[in-house]
């Protein structure tokens, strides 16, 4: 009975990692800008990796793997985000067309960084 | 001295090295010299059929130095003239011949392969399981795969290293910008290049960078240590710790980077390196890639100090793969380490 119920979660967790992975992916394809992007890519890197590895580990019950998958999620959390929020400035200083196609709130905080990068 | 000088230029050396930079060999010159220099007097000969015969041998030698001249310029210009249009089609006719016969020899010998998987191939021999069956027991090695690069076919390896380090010499060579031989305004110029539209001193990717790059080197340290235990080993750990390297270099510049890493630490570690790997295995190639008895003993497979000399070897290949990712990266970024 408990192994039923633990391949059920493990599947349902996998299944909700690859809906999420999909979305993200044609996200990636069907936005048009690069910060538009970078928030779909951004939804693989964290919630996907989260939901595909928590399904491995629900699999592999208690053991030395499932806590490398852990260390795992632990280390793409802690980088992807960073990596997200470079691009992301990257993409803030050197595109001289940003306000034709997006809302600026304030330009003090741009012309901050553009002075800083 | 001076008549070693002139001994050299009259040689053939010295001929094809004026020939190969100024364009025209010394030949034509002294041709030129001795066309140009009156003929020795006739003396015996009254006045004037010497003069008239003096006008008659100028006119001819104005003659012939014209047409001389006319061939000379007419060899000299038709390698940028009709040449070049030559050359051109030649290039073609000679690269799709070439491409027609690569083609027909890989067609060839795809043919003549033998079926996949097929007992009876050569590729099933002794070799493969004398390396499974006592490979643990003679290498020392757990991981079979480093017992087998590093031991049986070390000097492999070494080729292998030496082909990394090759990369990075022939990048060098063309990439590398002179600090002596260019001003100050175009290192200014360069430095502004380099890091025009990049985040400077990302104070998020800094923080990450402090708490994430040590961890990266000690798993590459790992790797590269437990390379004859786990799968792993030099080359492998090695790209970890370059990795890690360019993450710290990118976060912090080359200010903070330089302090640890500098053109001559990629020197002094890349060749101490592999010349300990060189030193210790390249005895195989002279006894025809056969393996020695080590002196060093295998030890207890599974343990860290074991395995003869594959660990030190496994540190070897990874510091010099380390050096090389990082000196690639900083080559083609800033043109210097």
């Amino acid at each position: 009975m408990s192994d039923i119920i633990r391949f059920l979660l493990s599947a349902l967790f996998t299944l909700a990692g690859l809906f999420v992975t999909i979305t993200s992916v044609l996200g990636v394809f069907r936005f048009r800008y690069a910060l538009n992007r970078i928030h779909a890519a951004a939804l693989l890197d964290t919630l996907g990796i989260l939901f595909m590895l928590l399904g491995i580990i629900i699999a592999l019950g208690f053991q030395v793997a499932s806590l490398k998958a852990v260390i795992l999620v632990v280390f793409l959390w802690m980088t992807s985000p960073v990596a997200s929020h470079l691009i992301g400035r990257l993409q803030l200083t050197t595109d001289e067309h940003l306000s034709e196609h997006m809302e600026i709130e304030s330009g003090d905080m741009l012309e901050e960084i553009k002075k800083e990068g | 001295m001076a008549r070693k000088n002139e001994h050299y230029e009259e040689s053939l050396l010295g001929r094809l090295d004026r020939w190969t930079q100024s364009g025209e060999s010394g030949l034509d010159q002294r041709m030129m010299d001795d066309l140009a220099s009156p003929p020795p007097p006739a003396a015996s000969l009254p006045q004037k059929e010497l003069e008239r015969r003096m006008d008659r041998d100028d006119r001819m030698k104005h003659h012939m130095l014209l047409q001389e001249q006319a061939t000379y310029d007419r060899i000299r210009t038709w390698g940028s003239v009709r040449g070049s249009r030559f050359f051109r089609r030649a290039y073609i006719v000679l690269a799709v011949l070439f491409c027609l016969a690569l083609i027909a020899v890989l067609l060839r010998a795809t043919a003549t392969l033998p079926p996949f998987g097929n007992p009876d191939n050569p590729m099933h021999n002794d070799v493969a399981r004398r390396y499974i069956e006592d490979g643990m027991e003679e290498t020392g090695a757990v991981n079979l795969v480093a017992g087998m690069i590093l031991d049986y076919r070390a000097f492999d390896t070494l080729g292998e290293s030496n082909v990394l380090f090759t990369a990075v010499c022939a990048v060098l060579i063309l990439l590398r910008i002179s600090k002596e031989h260019s001003d100050a305004t175009a290192m200014l110029e360069l430095e502004a290049d380099d890091r025009m539209y990049e985040p400077q001193d990302d104070l998020i990717l800094q923080t990450m960078v402090r708490l994430l790059v040590p961890l990266i080197l000690l798993f590459g340290i790992y790797v590269i240590l437990n390379g004859h235990i786990s799968p792993g080993g030099g080359f492998s750990g090695g790209a970890v710790m370059g990795a890690g390297l360019i993450l710290y270099l990118n976060a912090f510049g080359f200010e903070k980077a330089e302090r640890f890493f500098t053109f001559r630490t990629f020197q002094t570690v890349s060749v101490i390196s592999l010349s300990f790997y060189a030193l210790s295995k390249s005895y195989s190639f002279f006894t025809g890639a056969n393996h020695l008895p080590s002196i060093i003993q295998t030890g207890i497979p599974g343990k860290i100090f074991s395995a003869g000399l594959i660990p030190y070897l496994n540190i070897a290949v990874g510091l010099v793969v380390c050096c090389t990712m990082y000196a690639l990266y900083t080559l083609f970024r800033k043109g210097d380490l």
